[in-house]
C-alpha cells in the first residue's frame, strides 16, 4: 500500500511515538488525523504538519470511550473520505508492584489499587481494541486497503512493577494473530494487522527521567541508546508499504537484553 | 473567512493557500485547531459547507432520552418505580442542536 494519498489516524498522536508516526506519514504524503487527550499537543502537531504542507485533522478524544472512538473514525471519513492506516499509540503507565510489604513485619502493607489496574487496561487494551475495531469496520464497509497497527511493547514479556501495563501489552501483541485470522475466516482481504513492540524509546517520559536510572536501563541495550520515535515511525511506514507483513508483532528495541546478555 | 456558530461554539474557516484551516474558540478565550490544510481547491462557500459537516461530526451534540424500560418497573420494598410513558406526546426525545432548539419546553 502506498503512503502517499492514504489516510492515517494515530491515537496518542500529540506527543512521543504517536507524534513521530503522524509526522513521518504526513511527510510521506498521507493525510493524517491526530487524536489526543491534550488539545495544545494537537494544535502543535497540526501546525507542524501544516508547515510541512500536509493535511491534518485534530480531534481531542479519550480512546477508552466508545462514543469518542466513533466520533474520530466518523470525523476522519467526513474530512478525508476514507481511512487506510490506524495506529493505536495512546497509552499510559501507572506502575507499582501488586503487593508491597512492611519491612519490619513482612506483612502486606499495600496492594496495587484497582484504579491503577483499570486505568491502564482501559487505555492500553480497551482503547486499542476500540480503535482497531471501529477502524476495521470503516475499512470493511468502505472497501479501502487498510493496515491496523496496535502498539505493544517489549514489556509484553513481563516487567516487574508493571503487571497492568505488561498484561495490556501482551494482549495488544496477540491482536494481529486473532484479527487477521478472523479476517481470513470472514473473507476480509483488504485489511492487514501488524503490531509494533518498541523497547525503551526516547519519549519525553524516558528522556526526562533520572539520568542514573536511564544509564542503568541503557546498559542492557545492545545499541547503547534509546530507540528514537522516528525509527519506530519509519518501521510503521515500512509495514504500510510491505504487504507481506501481516498477522505478526515486530519488536524494535535496539537489542534489549537481560543482564548477562540474554536477548529479551 | 467564513465563521460558523454551531452548538454555541464559534468556528472560523480560514484560507491557507488553496486550502482551509478550521479553528474554534475555547471557553477559556483561547483558540484551538480542528484541522489544517483541508479541502484543497474548494471555494469559500463549499469549504464552509464541508467545515460545518465536519465539526458536526467531531463535536456531536444532543441528548437522546430513551427512558427506562417501562415494561419492567423496579421495586424497592413495597415501592414500585414506574418510568415515564415514552409514548405520551409530551415525552420529548431531544436530539436537536442546542442553538436551534426551543428555549422553553
Amino acid at each position: 500500500m502506498e503512503i502517499k494519498g492514504s489516510v492515517a489516524l494515530v491515537t496518542g498522536g500529540g506527543n512521543g511515538i504517536g507524534e513521530a508516526v503522524v509526522k513521518h506519514l504526513a511527510k510521506a504524503g498521507a493525510k493524517v488525523v491526530v487524536v489526543d487527550m491534550v488539545q495544545k499537543n494537537i494544535d502543535r502537531v497540526v501546525k507542524d504538519i501544516k508547515a510541512m504542507g500536509g493535511e491534518a485533522l485534530g480531534i481531542q478524544a479519550n480512546v477508552t470511550s466508545e462514543a469518542d472512538t466513533a466520533r474520530y473514525i466518523k470525523g476522519t471519513i467526513e474530512a478525508f473520505g476514507q481511512l487506510n492506516i490506524a495506529v493505536s499509540c495512546a497509552g499510559i503507565i501507572r506502575d507499582g508492584t501488586m503487593l508491597s510489604l512492611d519491612k519490619e513485619t513482612g506483612k502486606v502493607s499495600k496492594k496495587l489499587g484497582l484504579d491503577k489496574w483499570q486505568a491502564v487496561i482501559d487505555t492500553n487494551l480497551t482503547g486499542t481494541f476500540l480503535t482497531m475495531r471501529d477502524a476495521a469496520e470503516a475499512m470493511v464497509n468502505g472497501g479501502w486497503q487498510g493496515l491496523l497497527v496496535p502498539i505493544s511493547s517489549v514489556n509484553k514479556v513481563g516487567q516487574v512493577g508493571q503487571i497492568n501495563y505488561s498484561s495490556a501489552k501482551v494482549a495488544d501483541a496477540l491482536m494481529p494473530k486473532i484479527i487477521v485470522g478472523e479476517f481470513l475466516m470472514r473473507g476480509i482481504r483488504n485489511i492487514r494487522c501488524v503490531a509494533i513492540a518498541p523497547g525503551y524509546t526516547a519519549t519525553p517520559m524516558l528522556t526526562g527521567m533520572n539520568q542514573d536510572a536511564l544509564k542503568a536501563i541503557l546498559e542492557d541495550v545492545h545499541l547503547g541508546r534509546l530507540v528514537a520515535p522516528e525509527e519506530i515511525a519509519s518501521l510503521i511506514s515500512y509495514c504500510v508499504e510491505n504487504e507481506a507483513l501481516n498477522a505478526t508483532t515486530i519488536e524494535i528495541t535496539g537489542g534489549l537484553c537481560y543482564p548477562k546478555g540474554i536477548a529479551k | 473567512m467564513p465563521s460558523l456558530l454551531y452548538n454555541d461554539m464559534q468556528f472560523t474557516v480560514e484560507p491557507s493557500g488553496n486550502r482551509w484551516d478550521i479553528s474554534y474558540k475555547l471557553p477559556s478565550g483561547g483558540s484551538a485547531l480542528a484541522g489544517a490544510g483541508l479541502f484543497p481547491g474548494l471555494s469559500e462557500a463549499d469549504a464552509a459547507v464541508r467545515a460545518l459537516a465536519l465539526v458536526k461530526t467531531i463535536f456531536p451534540v444532543g441528548i437522546k432520552s430513551v427512558g427506562p424500560d417501562v415494561t419492567h418497573p423496579n421495586r424497592i420494598g413495597d415501592l414500585k418505580i414506574v418510568g415515564p410513558d415514552v409514548t405520551h406526546p409530551n415525552f420529548i426525545y431531544w436530539d436537536k442542536d442546542s442553538v436551534s432548539s426551543p428555549k422553553t419546553l
